[in-house]
């Protein structure tokens, strides 16, 4: 029997290193690219300021790639040491896009990383630039593996359950990458990426131009980000309403835990702009609402209609009376693997069996369940709302904050004008932390709305956690904190260093702050300086 | 039924691939964190050592992830169970791990005495713990660890972290530990020239000789050991959970398949002749050389445990009828299948690509291009 | 005979792509717009900066002009 707070605070750790992890990799999935249009630029028209641009966007892409990796290392191992029971009855599915992952993206991407950085001097021009695209790829190959394990546990498409062996199967392959969540996150999650590293490389260029260094390399770092972005923003947003789209038809409840529905109403739906969601009483204390617009941004019609709460609990409770035969069925199969009745009662039940499982949080022996044990779980069956919605409300919000960024970015840039406005500058540098903000946000959404379960409508999650005791996890909670928290401030102190620092010039000009770099001796002097005027 | 069965066996010869690749790959460059302090005296000396392996301790390092998503995939009833089991043990492992990506990036980004002597020791700490720690995992494996399953096969581990850290286990850690220090100081003899190249080779000798000695003292140690025995089993290539078996613990059971198949005895051979092999050639100054004998040194250690254990993989010392083997933990046909194709179209194009990068950064690293190079580790 | 193997890789190549495209385009067409859209970003991003310095090179040209000019007069 598992202990909830040994629950609880593995799900902490889990969304703590989690979020901490996804701080980092929006920006490789973005840079990579970005990198790779400005070396192209540079292989094409030959000019070497589009080198120095690689190089230096590499080196701040390099700090943060360093976090990005060590922390990705966390995540592998997580599902096995905090959520075991997860991990043995999803892992014939969930394990082969993870293996993949390594085997198909990870490990070009990671390999290539080392010749984009040193291999400056041994590749050719080419050369160099197919490794910089590799990386790309590589990097961002790998975010459509993992996102194609983490939509199994959005949508399960392509597997059973195999009584025989007491646990998800896979069934068809195909259906598990070309599940529909699986693309439409990925490329959502994937371009929000190049949203991030557009306003990042955006911020930073800003800054040169505001303190009048770097200004050639500034401008043109602006003006490719600016494009850049707001072609990503535009493909973000569109890929957000196809999401919702997806999750109206997979995930319901977390549809309505976004939109903060408690009681489904007929179409034309209002939606609510602002509102105050109260889990326990189950309604909205107080809330803005636009006519008409509900509807047509989930049904993309003027009176579709959508499933609120009250539905879907009842649905639930449903579910869950016809879920208790069926994981009494598998108990008796696990006695008698050849009990032909039991087999039978479970494949009438099937499809309810992640409910019953929801129910023995409340009643562990099933012969013994009341109705107010059904209706718990049945409760249960809603995500947090509250946070579902405001995190859904923030990563909107500071979507469209960027593509209105964007939009005046690129006006200003084409013109050539974008370094005489000040205050759009100043603005350009504060919106540094909005796309990880945002980011942060989109995760919880994705995360949180998917709750109470591990894999949607077949796995709960206080059944998926390791047995550890509290000790064991006070222990490894700590030590999270402890490390993590070093780790940022060194990131951070290198990044803002690097960043003062600015890029290496042909001869050292527009270097504010010289530094106690190492004079080259003459007989190297050369060959240093025909490094950074070569082609 | 067959072609079931035939997968789980092609799928356990992949992991012992996997792990030899990890051991290998993985193994070169904490052994070269380990050594770190031993082999360069000062700073230039150190960030030369650090450069040899800079361009690759990436990719390399993913044959450790590699590693465990593979175990994940074809064997997740073993992911799920070792993982969470070793719980401490992994936490340490992890934690040692992740901070080995930042000493290589963030060391020599700072000039500071202080800052560069932190990373230093963190590289030697995340290079010999994770070693010993692997070691010591497949040491725990010939004990059997404490667990049961319940009836829905949720796996509950009963045993404490320092049970973890009995004494044959420390010593294939060492094992470990050794052969990992004899390949990353091939690797420094394979990159560097003058006196680091004479430190390291000092330093092949002294981990070929304890790698020869651990391996045979283990043979000795195992031989009286308790083994396991599978009595009854509902038989290979059928779909199955761990609760319908049966098996014996007796002491010399680890010997049962060398007995029966007397040319498995030719794997323990080749890891003695690997870590000979390496020991001579780096005597006479061949490291390229002895570079690929200790690789095939470690094909040789890892196989040896897998001959012995086979067809376990995870016994268990409380529930011995619980034992985990390849029959009862594998994934599903299709899983496998599946993972099979992949693994033949990209385990050979990641070897292809992977030798491509070692080509290109071949050859000497050069002490004053490190100081003048501002990607340089 | 080394124009013949790049004649060669570049075919196999052509094939894969082909290929990915049809697999893509009928099964995963988010997969697809995501290959197209990032190739298009990128280009029009490279676009964008080479459109700078072609807008640069104007302004330093008209400049100049401007400048001889006023020379000419002042002459």
């Amino acid at each position: 029997m598992h202990d909830i707070t040994v629950v609880d605070l593995s799900r902490l750790q889990f969304a703590a290193t989690a979020l901490y992890h996804f701080l980092f990799v929006p920006l490789t999935l973005g840079m990579s690219f970005m990198l790779a249009a400005m070396e192209t630029v540079y292989v094409v028209t030959g000019k070497s300021i589009y080198k120095q641009m690689a190089q230096f966007w590499g080196k701040l892409f390099m700090i943060n790639f360093a976090l990005g990796v060590a922390t990705g290392l966390t995540m592998e191992f997580q599902f096995g040491t905090n959520w075991s029971f997860y991990s043995s009855f999803v892992g014939d599915i969930f394990g082969a896009p993870l293996a993949i992952e390594g085997l198909m993206a990870f490990f070009m991407e990671s390999t290539f990383v080392g010749l984009m950085v040193f291999g400056w001097e041994r590749l050719s021009k080419g050369q160099h630039l197919a490794v910089t695209w590799l990386v790309a790829l590589g990097s961002n190959l790998s975010a459509l593996w993992i996102l194609v394990a983490n939509s199994f546990m959005q949508d399960p498409q392509g597997a059973a359950f195999n009584p025989t062996t007491m646990r998800m199967e896979l069934h068809s392959f195909q259906q598990l990458i070309f599940n529909p969540d699986a693309q439409s996150k990925f490329v959502h999650t994937s371009i929000a990426g190049y949203v991030t590293a557009a306003i990042f490389v955006a911020g930073i260029s800003a800054w040169y131009m505001l303190k009048k260094r770097h200004v050639d390399l500034a401008k043109r770092s602006f003006r490719m980000a600016a494009l850049f972005g707001v072609l990503a923003t535009i493909g973000v947003i569109t890929l957000g309403d196809a999401l919702g789209f997806v999750a109206a038809h997979a995930q319901p409840t977390k549809l309505a835990a976004m939109e903060a529905l408690w009681k489904t109403e007929p179409g034309p739906m209002p939606f609510n702009l602002i509102a105050f969601p109260d889990q326990s009483l189950q309604q909205n204390k107080g809330a803005v609402r636009v006519p008409y617009l509900l509807s047509l941004l989930v049904t993309h019609s003027l009176d579709g209609s959508m499933a609120g709460f009250d539905t879907l609990q009842k649905k639930a409770a449903q579910r869950v009376e016809n879920g208790i035969p069926a994981v009494q069925a598998l108990e008796t199969l696990s006695k008698d693997p050849h009990d032909a009745a039991a087999l039978a009662q479970f494949k009438t039940h099937e499809k309810d069996l992640g409910y019953g499982f929801l129910v023995q949080r409340y009643a562990p022996e099933l012969d013994k369940v009341t109705p107010q044990q059904v209706q718990e779980a049945a409760k249960d069956s809603i995500p947090p709302v509250a946070a579902v919605f405001w995190s859904f409300r923030a990563m909107v919000g500071f979507g469209l904050l960027m593509l209105a960024f964007f939009v005046m970015a690129v006006l200003y840039t084409l013109r050539n004008k974008v370094q005489d406005k000040r205050w759009f500058l100043i603005a350009a540098a504060w919106m540094i932390p909005i796309p990880f903000l945002a980011n942060e946000a989109g995760w919880l959404v994705a995360e949180l709305g998917r709750q109470p379960w591990t894999v949607f409508g077949v796995l709960p999650t206080w059944m998926s956690a390791s047995t550890h005791s509290v000790g064991y996890m006070a222990f490894s909670l700590i030590g999270f904190v402890l490390l993590y928290t070093v780790f940022i401030a060194i990131e951070m102190y290198l990044m803002v260093r690097s960043i003062r620092q600015g890029p290496q010039e042909p001869g050292g000009g527009g270097r504010s702050e010289p530094g106690p770099r190492p004079q080259p001796r003459p007989a190297n002097a050369a060959a240093v300086s025909g490094r950074y005027q070569e082609g | 039924m067959a072609l079931y069965a035939i997968l789980q066996v092609i799928w356990w010869l992949l992991l012992g691939v996997l792990l030899t690749g990890l051991a290998v790959m993985v193994g070169m460059d904490m052994g070269v964190g380990a050594i770190l302090r031993y082999v360069g005296r000062n700073d230039l000396e150190r960030r030369v050592a650090l450069n040899i392996i800079g361009p690759h301790w990436d990719g390399n390092q993913v044959w450790f992830i590699l590693g465990g998503g593979a175990v994940f995939a074809a064997f997740p009833l073993i992911y799920a169970t070792a993982f969470s089991g070793f719980y401490v043990v992994m936490l340490l492992l992890l934690w040692s791990m992740i901070v080995r990506p930042l000493g290589f990036e963030y060391r020599s980004k700072l000039a500071g005495e202080g800052w560069r002597n932190v990373w230093d020791w963190s590289l030697f700490v995340s290079g010999a713990i994770p070693m010993i720690v692997f070691g010591a995992a497949i040491g725990n494996l010939f004990h059997g660890v404490p667990f049961h399953f319940e009836w829905n096969i949720t796996s509950v581990y009963t045993g404490s972290f320092l049970a973890l850290l009995n004494p044959f286990a420390v010593m294939c850690g060492l094992l470990s530990l050794a052969l990992s220090v004899m390949m990353g100081a091939l690797t420094v003899m394979n990159g560097a020239e003058g006196e680091m190249r004479e430190r390291a080779s000092t330093l092949v000798r002294i981990g070929a000789i304890a790698a020869i000695v651990l391996f045979a003292v283990g043979g000795f140690w195992v031989h009286g050991m308790a083994g396991y025995h599978m009595d009854a089993n509902p038989g290979a290539g059928v779909p199955q959970t761990p609760l319908e078996q049966s098996v014996t613990v007796a002491s010399g059971a680890w010997f049962t398949n060398f007995g029966a198949y007397p040319a498995l005895w030719l794997v323990p051979a080749l890891g003695f002749v690997g870590m000979l092999g390496a020991l001579f050639a780096a005597q006479s100054g061949r490291s390229h050389l002895g570079w690929w004998l200790g690789a095939l040194a470690w094909l040789g250690v890892i196989g040896t445990a897998g001959a012995a254990l086979f067809p376990f993989l995870l016994p268990s010392s409380s529930n011995p009828d619980m034992s985990l083997t390849l029959w009862n933990a594998s994934s599903s046909r299709l899983t496998l299948a599946w993972m099979l194709g992949f693994a033949l179209v990209f385990v050979p194009l990641v070897v292809w690509y992977t030798s491509w990068a070692f080509w290109v950064m071949r050859g000497k690293v050069d002490p004053r291009r490190i100081e003048h190079d501002e990607h340089a580790y | 005979m080394k124009t013949f193997f790049y004649f060669l890789l570049f075919l196999v190549l052509a094939v894969v792509v082909i290929l990915l495209a049809v697999l893509l385009g009928d099964q995963g067409a988010w997969y697809f717009a995501w290959l197209i859209g990032t190739a298009m970003i990128v280009l029009v991003a490279a676009a964008g900066a080479a459109l700078l310095d072609t807008q640069e090179e104007h302004a330093a040209a008209a400049q100049r002009a401007s400048t001889d000019a006023r020379a000419d007069r002042m002459a």
